[in-house]
């Protein structure tokens, strides 16, 4: 068994890439430059990888071992809450001869705890190892041991599955509670208007050349799209039903067709997220902590707001009131939620992570607002317009001021500074939707719109050099909610300049749009990368601080040293605790059977 | 606090045993003749000391419940049913309830008074501090608010017209030092100094700008109102930005939170007596008043820290419900619906109850409510008011005999 582990191992991409272990004395230099290092998996049980490390043929392979694994140490052994992440050996080729000091195997770095999955030793004991490069991708992904960590339910279907099997249950491996990644974290770690690329110094801890499954890969963003259709669709009912527009002769149909598609959006991007939910639960969690992504949460009931708004007339004229609670109710426990944090949270204050994405999360009561009084509501649109104005006031105070504790805004234009434009348009629509008519408090909220629209068109050379993401429909919704407020507007204010303008912006909304349409399809079919891997969520939780000083210390030291230096690089208490047991641990292993 | 010990003589002269009063750091030897003033001067002495003045939030939660009270107990004509049976209140509670107020407010001005005339440097400190000198509005406004409760006081009367301008100008010439200072003097900026209590300040506009509005006085109402409306605005955006961090308000003062509260019902009332109904505006404010008080009330573990230990900032618990329950009354009666009319008792009952709560708890507490270190008073974090009194008390005494 443990020939098998020295003989074959599995050339994949590590964890943790910049850790040379060459640099360690003792080891390969030439040969290892170009491998990659293996990645130790550190197992709460006692049978772990480590037993081989006495076994002389196996310690070049051992050596390029990086433990990666929680502070509380399972080296001990008795620590069961002790997580590490579950990967394959990475090994070299060629087994060479050359001894290797059992300390070798202390060049365990425990710089990042990481989420264990589990079952690594039914994976050892299965004999995966052994098994031949060749592998269909596919189902590489789906039993691929990297991604355990995400899944929601990462230890107990492995610990099922290896009974089932027959296999010596291991020591069950509690999983470590999940601490919540703090928001430093992600502002540390990713970089970008949508805080998604990754710094240089960053590591993830996830596989960065893989293709990860497609639910890890599917962002909550991608609501963004049903947001800009199902806005579309509001837009030419608009456009069907306003008399000053009637010289346009736009057929109902057109909404008709685009409310089917939206609901048809709708329903796979709810479908494929559900399932995200139900089986990458981590993910969804981490989605939910970064500064950017959450805002993108209030995106579906947004959606479902605006299939509403524009559903068309052959399915329904009138909608039930209780539609609205129900609609209006996760957007309220969402609000409770991220407002409050902004007031009194920790560290998510609003002067650190204020974004342009945040606009989401205020456009919503404006949308409510708006859908509560055209269903003939009064008070409760009042209260979501009341606290919508009083959070969008503080919020554009904000973004206004681009304060110099604010690590979230884009340096440079980008499509997400058209959320501004969203919710004084949506706020002048609802505005005069609960008063019945277009005075002066939705006029006022229509031209800081327009005055907005405006400054941002007239700089559209700027908006270059972006990458494509799915976030980019998000962005377009307030181009549409310009242009529908601009029709309200004309019905109005019935002149020929308005009437000009609502044609202009009604196509300018429309081309966008249908130019997003074919770069998505694009990006879908002929590049492939719709869905890159979403680097965001697999930030680690700490920072790689040992990495780099490990790099600029390596140079010949013993094994004293490495532990010496171990126990004060770490940041943190239980990694000190660990590496001052390696020496201890490798001679109480047992070998592998 | 004072000991009476038995002491041998310290004088080698064979003088009887005295008794000595003493206080640390400090003794007093009496005569027969200022015994009993010295003994009332070392009861009273620590008291003032240590009555800074954030102790008015107990005049200010006692004044609003007073003033809920007569809201409720005198219902509108076209009431709805569950108004109406708030009026069955019994009168002579409100009675007991406003002498009570009109006792313990005018206790705590003449010990506030006397703290300016002796120990005037403590009274410095707390308007240098930057949570203190908000409290600085309290006593004016729990004044103004026992004024519209008075029973015997009706609004347009020339003593309630005269009473009103002796409590607004020292609100007006406060609200001169201190806005000013956040734009023009140096070291008072806003972003750093801002903290929840900075919206007292604003309520005290409000209530005058209410008061006002009753009297019939409109254009002074509306002064008063932009004034508060204004520098409500800029403190509600700099508190949720929170340039400062979470540095500016000790974990013991948490409750004062609750002020997010209270501010925009204030709010809601003023504009509802200026401009006659309760109308958008007032709505509004009203319900933004809801959702921040759901916000603060689904976030229990923000004030778990505070209430270990009893400590006078509870009190800052209870007037901004009694507020959210006086514009809930207002809503009420203009929807007239009975959602409205339920959320008006759910509030009303919560205000009374947590007030009672409250006296109970000072009642069995009075030992701690005066402690000699106060935690709460931000201005004696480090000082030590025993000490300063002794102090001051030996060189007054010394120039006295």
């Amino acid at each position: 068994m443990a020939q098998n582990l020295g003989m074959k191992k599995e050339v994949i991409p590590s964890l943790i890439r910049s850790i040379e272990d060459n640099e360690v004395v003792g080891f390969d230099d030439n040969v290892m430059k170009h491998c990659v290092l293996d990645v130790e998996l550190m197992d709460s049980g006692e049978n772990k990888i480590e037993p081989e490390i006495s076994n002389d043929s196996l310690h070049h392979h051992r050596t390029p071992s990086i433990s990666i694994s929680m502070p509380s140490s399972p080296m001990e052994g008795q620590n069961p809450k002790r997580v590490a992440f579950n990967v394959e050996l990475v090994g070299k080729n060629e087994p060479e001869p050359e001894p290797e000091p059992p300390t070798v195997s202390t060049t365990k770095f425990h710089s990042q705890p990481m989420p264990t999955g589990v079952g690594f030793e039914e994976a050892v004991a299965v004999g995966k190892f052994p098994k031949p490069l060749v592998r269909n991708p596919r189902i590489d992904n789906l039993k691929d041991e990297r991604f355990t960590s995400f899944k929601t339910w990462s230890g107990k279907l492995e610990r099922q599955l290896s009974t089932l099997r027959g296999k010596p249950p291991s020591e069950p491996p509690v999983s470590t509670p999940r601490e919540n990644v703090p928001v430093d974290r992600y502002f540390d770690a990713l970089e970008g208007p949508e805080l998604d690329i990754l710094r240089p110094s960053e590591e993830i801890i996830l596989p960065e050349d893989k293709k990860w499954p497609f639910l890890l890969r599917y962002p909550i963003s991608s609501f963004g799209i049903c947001l800009g259709v199902s806005s579309q669709a509001i837009m030419w009912k608009n456009l069907a039903l306003t008399e000053s527009t009637h010289f346009l002769h736009v057929s109902p149909n057109v909404n008709l067709v685009l409310w089917c598609i939206s609901v048809v959006l709708f329903a796979v991007v709810a479908a494929a997220y559900l399932l995200k939910i139900i089986l990458y639960f981590e993910a969804v969690r981490r989605e939910y902590y970064h500064p950017i992504r959450v805002n993108f949460f209030f995106a579906p009931w947004i959606a479902l707001l605006f299939l509403a708004i524009g559903v068309p007339a052959k399915v329904t004229t009138e909608l039930p009131h209780f539609l609205w609670y129900v609609l209006m109710t996760p957007i309220f426990i969402l609000e409770l939620k991220i407002y409050g944090q902004w007031m009194s949270g920790g560290q998510r204050r609003l002067s650190k992570v204020a974004n342009p994405s945040n606009h989401l999360s205020v456009v919503g009561n404006f949308v409510g607002a708006l859908l509560g009084a055209s269903m003939g509501l009064k008070e409760g649109p009042i209260f979501f317009f009341a606290v919508g104005m009083a959070h969008y006031t503080v919020l554009f105070v904000t973004l206004y001021q681009r304060l110099p504790t604010n690590e979230t805004l884009p340096k440079e234009l980008h499509p997400v500074i058209f959320l501004f434009v969203a919710a004084p348009s949506v706020a002048s629509m609802a505005w005069a939707r609960i008063n019945d008519s277009f005075d002066y408090g939705s006029r006022i909220a229509y031209f800081i719109a327009m005055f907005l629209y405006f400054s941002l068109a007239v700089r559209v050379n700027f908006f270059r050099g972006f990458k494509f993401s799915l976030a980019w429909w998000a962005y377009t919704f307030p181009m549409t909610g310009a242009a529908i407020a601009t029709i309200r507007y004309t019905s109005e204010v019935s002149n020929i300049v308005t009437k000009l303008l609502s044609v202009g912006l009604t196509t300018i909304a429309t081309l966008t749009v249908f130019g997003l349409l074919v770069t998505t399809i694009l990006h879908a079919f002929v590049m492939r990368d719709l869905f890159p891997n979403d680097i965001a969520i697999a930030i680690s939780d700490r920072k790689p601080k040992t990495v780099r000083k490990w790099f600029h210390r390596r140079a010949g030291s013993s094994e004293k040293d490495i532990e010496h230096y171990l126990k004060y690089v770490t940041s943190n208490e239980k990694d000190v605790v660990e590496a001052s047991v390696t020496d201890k641990d490798v001679e109480s292993q047992t070998p592998l059977p | 606090m004072t000991t009476i010990v038995q002491q041998p003589p310290p004088t080698p002269t064979p003088t009887p045993p005295q008794i000595t009063l003493t206080v640390p750091s400090t003794s007093i030897h009496s005569n027969d003749h200022t015994g009993t003033l010295i003994i009332i001067k070392t009861l009273i002495i620590p008291i003032i000391t240590r009555c800074h003045a954030g102790y008015f939030r107990i005049t200010l939660s006692l004044c609003c419940q007073t003033l809920l009270w007569k809201t409720l107990k005198d219902p509108p004509e076209n009431a709805h049913a569950y108004r109406r049976i708030l009026g069955l209140f019994p009168s002579t509670a409100f009675l007991l309830l406003w002498s009570l107020s009109l006792l313990i407010l005018t206790t705590l001005s003449i010990l506030y008074i006397l703290r300016c005339a002796l120990f005037s440097n403590m009274v410095k400190t707390e308007y240098l501090n930057h949570i203190g000198v908000n409290y600085l509005f309290a006593p004016w406004i729990s004044w103004l608010l026992l004024l519209q409760t008075a029973p015997f006081l009706t609004p347009k009367t020339v003593y309630y017209l005269l009473l009103w301008w002796l409590f607004v100008v020292p609100i007006f010439v406060l609200d001169v030092k201190i806005y000013g200072q956040w734009f023009t003097k140096g070291k008072r900026i806003l972003s750093r100094v801002a903290n929840p209590a900075s919206q007292l300040s604003v309520v005290g506009n409000f209530v005058g700008a209410r008061a006002a509005a009753q009297m019939g006085w409109k254009e002074s109402a509306m002064v008063l109102f932009t004034l508060g409306m204004v520098h409500y605005m800029v403190v509600f955006v700099t508190l949720y930005q929170r340039l400062s961090g979470n540095t500016c308000l000790p974990t013991v003062l948490r409750p004062v939170m609750f002020l997010f509260i209270a501010a925009p019902s204030m709010a809601s009332l003023a504009w509802d007596e200026i401009s006659g109904t309760f109308d958008f505006s007032s709505k509004m404010l009203f319900y933004l008043s809801m959702f921040l008080f759901l916000c603060l009330v689904t976030r229990p573990n923000l004030f778990k820290s505070s209430m270990k230990k009893f400590n006078v900032v509870w009190w800052a618990y209870s007037y901004p419900l009694t507020v959210l329950a006086l514009a809930a009354t207002e809503y009420a009666q203009d929807t007239k619906s009975s959602f409205a009319h339920l959320l008006m008792l759910l509030l009303s009952a919560l205000s009374v109850m947590v007030s009672i709560v409250l006296m109970v708890y000072t009642a069995l507490n009075t030992n701690t409510l005066l402690p000699p270190d106060d935690a709460c008073d931000p201005t004696n974090a480090t000082l030590d008011p025993i000490n300063v009194s002794s102090i001051n008390l030996d060189s007054s005494l010394e120039s006295s005999s």
